[in-house]
Parts: C-alpha cells; structure tokens; sequence
C-alpha cells in the first residue's frame, strides 16, 4: 500500500501554492492491484511526484509510506532492494545506457535481482512490442520510439508491486501505444501489481480504478 | 547469457590508464616483498642467534669466571649462590656449568708416523652449549672410544707454530678427525685406558671437552678430589653488549672474553639491512596505497555517471561495491602470494647456502612472515573496500 500525507515539494511550494490538487498537500492512499492515472499540464511536478514515489527526491515535506515504511528512511541498500522487488519505474527521459545494446539495457534490470521471468519472455515481449530487430543495437542509435520501448520492456523483467510510469507513451504512435499498453496491463495483471501513470491528459487505456488531477 | 558482471564491466571500465594501474600493482609488490623480506630476515637471524640448531651461529655464548687476582687465588670455585644469582638475572638465558675433570689423565698417540704424548684435563659442558653440529655427543662404558672435542686455536697453533719450528707435517681438521689416540685415566686404584676420538672443534670454548657421561664416569670412579663448585660458567645471553651485563660481572669481579664482542657486528649490520628494508618497504608500501586508491578514485570517477544511473535503476551500492572490490582486490591478493612464493624459494635456497656455512635456518618461510603477509592483504583489503564505499555510496 502507498500511503501519501500532506507531500509539498520544496522547490513548487510556491508555484502550487493557493492552486487545488488531489495529491499535493493532502492524504491519498493508494491500494495494492490499483490502477490510477494521474494528469496534471506542464510544470506542475508530475516527474517530481513520481520521483519521490521511487525515493530519488528527499526536497518535500510531508511523508511518503510504502507499506507503512517511509521511503525517505530507508538507507540506500534498503532503497535498491525496494527497487528491485517492489516498484518498478518507466522514466520519462527513459536513462537508457547509450552504448550498451538494448538486450544489454533490458538484461541488465532483469538479472539484477532474481530474474522474474526469462530471456524467451524477454524476446517474446520485443516482439509484440516491434523491437525484436534492434535488440542488439546500441540504445544510442535508436529512435526515440525505440527507445521508449524498450524502457517498457526494462521496467516489467523485473519482480514489482507497483509500476510508476512518467508519461510512458511520449514518443509512441497511437498503435505502438496501443500494444504497449496492452503488453504493461497483462505484466500487471500477472503479477497482480498496480501501477501509477502520470500523464498530460485523460486518456483511457487502461480500466483505471481511479483519476487523480495533481 | 551476458552476466550480470560482464555488463557492469561494460559500464565501469578502467579508464583511469593501464600504466598508472601498472605502476600502482608494481609499486605494491615491490612493498609487500621488503616489509616481508625485512620480517624474515629477522626471523631469520632470531633463528641463528637463539635456535638450538645452531651450534656454530652467532649466538652469544660468553664463558664467565672470577677475575683471578692475589687475593682470589686458589679461590676461584663459584660458589652456589652466585650461581643462583646470575642464573636469576633478566639478561641471562641460560646457565650451563663446565664441569672439571676431578683425575689425572693423559693422551697418546697410536701412530708411529705422528707419535705424541701429554698430560691433559678435560670440562665437560651441557650439550646444548657446544657449537659443532651434526656429532654424536655421547658416552658409555661399551662405547668404542671417547669423542673429544678441542679448541680450534689449538689446531691453529699447532698448525702455524708448532708444526713449523718442528718441522712436522701440517694437519686438516679432516685428517685430525681420523687419529685415534689412547685416552689414559690415572686414580688411586689404578689406571684405566680408552680410545679417544677429536670429533669436532669449538670457537666457543678453550677447553677439551668430553661428553658429560664420561667425565662423571671418571670423576666416580678415578676423582682424586672431593667435589667442589665449577669455576667456570658458561652463559647464553640475548646481548653480549648489554650494559647491565658488563655492570653485573665487574660488580662481582667476574670476567668474560671479550672478543665476543665481534658477534655484535653481525646484529647491527643485520639490523641495518632489517631496518632499511622494513623501512623503505612501509614507505613504499604507502605511497603504493596511495597510488592504487588514487586509482580507484579515478575509475569510480570517471564512471560517475554510469554508477548513479546503475544505483537509480536499482543496484545497491553494496552490490556495486562487491563488483568493484572483485575488479580491484584479486590483482592485490596475487600480488601478495607472488611476493610471498618469491620469498619462499628464496629462503629455501638460503637456508641450503647457510647450511655450507654451518649455519642453520629453516628452509621454510617463517609464521610471522605468512602472518605479515596475511596482515598486508587485510589492510589492503580494507583501504580498497574503504576508497569504494565512500565513493560509490550516494552523497559522498
């Protein structure tokens, strides 16, 4: 379970001050196997919520619980095993490893831990996902698209209870969205995870269970 | 399969230059083997001044006795408490009374070629006192002769005096080994006669010596004078130079040789090099830490941003700090048994070398230098695991 309480970040107390959020200054609690779709426009702290799920932001005040534990408390060990086992995260920016092959960016997240699903799963899912060809590229040399998928892919190798993506589909058409959601809501489903989707608008690919404006 | 190794070695490569990595390696090998040669050798020479192998090593043996003066004259038997006394001193190790022949015995020789004849007394001293190897220094009633051991100045004067204003042959130690000669022992119920053997010759001592058995055999059974007090001791001491030494025998009027004062030139010179190796070995050995974390800072450095991405995709800095001491330790630990093995055959072949020069060293590295060696490795250990994990670890 994700319990928030009264999060403010430092940096946008003032840009958010007088403004009405669901999630800045109140106490949102969020269940396990729950799917939210969080929209807020431009510089309104969308990546900056999603960093402090994932325990890369200190700078807010309030508290962030992960099953009763705040994330800002845990050592960085304690905080790796956190990433490895509980969430998983799609970047915005996606921080690929440029000269690293795809394969190699996706193996990497995989065996970091105890792997939670195979290489032939790996491959299955570039495959519905279109980028079975390129695996063995390096990132830098990918589009965008590209790219972005095989972040999708890095972030469900890997055992979670909670999926954050920051604005997962950016760079994707409407059909590679499409597959792409598709491939994140069977890897939930399957793991029985929730996830938390922070995007510029409402959209519906997901059967969300609920709509949070940030 | 790629392992999980493979790709971190992909993402934190050396790229701090193979030569500055070279010279850090080289720089500590070059350290560990002073400070552990420097360990060794005074393993080494504590084993050739102390060891009980050593009947011919540099240990300091001093052989001790009243100063003889009008007024000490016929008075020169130790009595028990002095006895007593020196043994309990701090700076003695050991204490072994030169038991003096209480009979009249004369030698003769069973050569015509090399004919000889004289009066003699024999001391006899404890076996672990005598400075020649490899003999077997022992007696009984069924023994085929007596083995004798003679000063080596003897031989000398017989050698370089004696045998030139003679005008008689010159003789090798090898060679007086193989007379035998008629040991005679006169008593107040007759005479008894024995083969006698030279069976080796002594630095240490001037006197003939016998073994023991046979001197109380003869002292039993021939002795024309009740038993008195030995008056001459002889003494193992750590050091020969000690003031307190000096002090204490002429406090009591007692005398000493005091050419043994030659043995304290091997300590200091052995002491120089121990010091100069051991020395310049830890001075190495810093600036090589110094060098090989320097080294590790780099790398981590130039991979900054390899490893926070690493670390925010959910390695943990114990994890990469694993990776890293698995990169950087092995080539240290390899570098310490190299060293080591080095020493090892180099003390096998020093101990074979010293055995031609009747001095005996174990062939085997010492405890203490393995001990030095394992020490060195942890320390290593430590610093390397020390530089990562404060660098490696997020906000350091």
């Amino acid at each position: 379970m994700l319990t928030l309480n009264n999060l403010m970040p430092e940096p946008l107390r003032e840009r958010l001050s007088g403004k009405t959020s669901s999630i800045w200054k109140s106490t949102v609690q969020f269940e396990p196997g729950e799917w939210i779709n969080v929209t807020a426009p431009s510089g309104t702290g969308k990546t900056t919520f999603i960093h402090i799920l994932y325990g890369l932001r200190k700078d807010y005040s309030g508290t962030a619980l992960l099953n009763q534990t705040d994330l800002r408390s845990l050592d960085p060990d304690a905080l790796a095993v956190i990433r490895q086992q509980k969430i998983s995260i799609i970047f915005q920016d996606l921080k690929l490893f440029p000269h690293l092959t795809v394969i190699e960016n996706i193996e990497l997240k995989r065996i970091l831990h105890e792997p939670s699903c195979g290489a032939e799963q790996v491959t299955a899912m570039a495959e519905q996902l279109g980028i079975a060809g390129i695996l063995n590229q390096p990132a830098a040399i990918c589009s965008y698209g590209e790219q972005q998928r095989a972040a999708i892919i890095r972030a469900l190798v890997q055992p979670f209870e909670w999926l954050i993506m920051d604005e997962p589909f950016s760079h994707l058409d409407n059909n590679n969205t499409m597959k792409a959601a598709a491939l994140i809501a069977e890897e939930c489903k399957r793991r029985r995870a929730g996830f938390i989707i922070t995007d510029l608008d409402e959209n519906n690919l997901f059967p969300y269970n609920r709509k949070l404006h940030l | 399969m790629t392992s999980l190794d493979n790709l971190l070695k992909k993402l934190i490569r050396n790229s701090a230059g193979h030569l500055r990595y070279t010279v850090a390696i080289m720089g500590l090998s070059i350290a560990v083997f002073l400070l552990l040669t420097a360990v060794q050798i005074q393993v080494n020479y504590n084993e050739l001044l102390h060891g009980r192998n050593n009947r011919d090593s540099i240990a300091n043996f001093l052989v001790i006795n009243k100063q003889l003066t009008d007024a000490s004259l016929g008075k020169t038997a130790l009595e028990d408490s002095v006895i007593q006394n020196i043994r309990s001193q701090p700076f003695i190790e050991s204490v072994g009374m030169l038991t003096p022949g209480r009979f009249r015995a004369s030698i003769q020789s069973k050569s015509d070629r090399f004919p000889f004849y004289t009066d003699i007394s024999f001391e006899a001293i404890p076996e672990s006192f005598i400075d020649v190897n490899g003999i077997n220094w022992t007696w009984n009633e069924s023994a085929s002769y007596v083995p004798v051991i003679i000063p080596n100045m003897f031989l000398d004067m017989y050698n370089f005096q004696f045998s030139l204003s003679q005008n008689l042959p010159q003789l090798t130690p090898d060679v007086v080994k193989m007379l035998l000669f008629t040991i005679t022992v006169y008593g107040p119920k007759g005479t008894a006669a024995f083969n006698g053997k030279i069976v080796g010759f002594s630095d240490r001592i001037s006197s003939m010596l016998v073994p023991t058995e046979f001197m109380d055999w003869g002292n039993r059974h021939f002795a024309t004078e009740q038993i008195k007090n030995p008056s001459r001791l002889i003494i193992r001491t750590r050091d020969p130079g000690n003031p307190a030494l000096t002090d204490y025998l002429r406090k009591h009027r007692l005398t000493t040789d005091t050419e043994k004062t030659r043995f304290s030139k091997y300590r200091q010179i052995v002491d120089t090099v121990v010091a100069i190796s051991g020395i310049s070995g830890a001075l190495m050995l810093l600036f090589a830490l110094l060098i090989f974390t320097l080294f590790i800072q780099l790398t981590i450095a130039s991979c900054k941003e390899e490893i926070n991405l690493l670390i925010t995709l959910g390695a943990s800095p114990d994890q990469l700090s694993r990776f890293l001491m698995n990169r950087f330790f092995p080539p240290n630990a390899w570098m310490i048994t190299i060293s080591f093995i080095t020493l090892m055959i180099l003390q096998f072949f020093l101990s074979r070398y010293l055995e031609h020069q009747q001095m005996v060293i174990s062939g085997i590295i010492s405890v203490y230098t393995l001990g030095v060696a394992v020490l060195l490795g942890i320390l290593i250990w430590c610093v390397n695991r020390k530089t990562i994990r404060n660098y490696i670890y997020p906000g350091s």
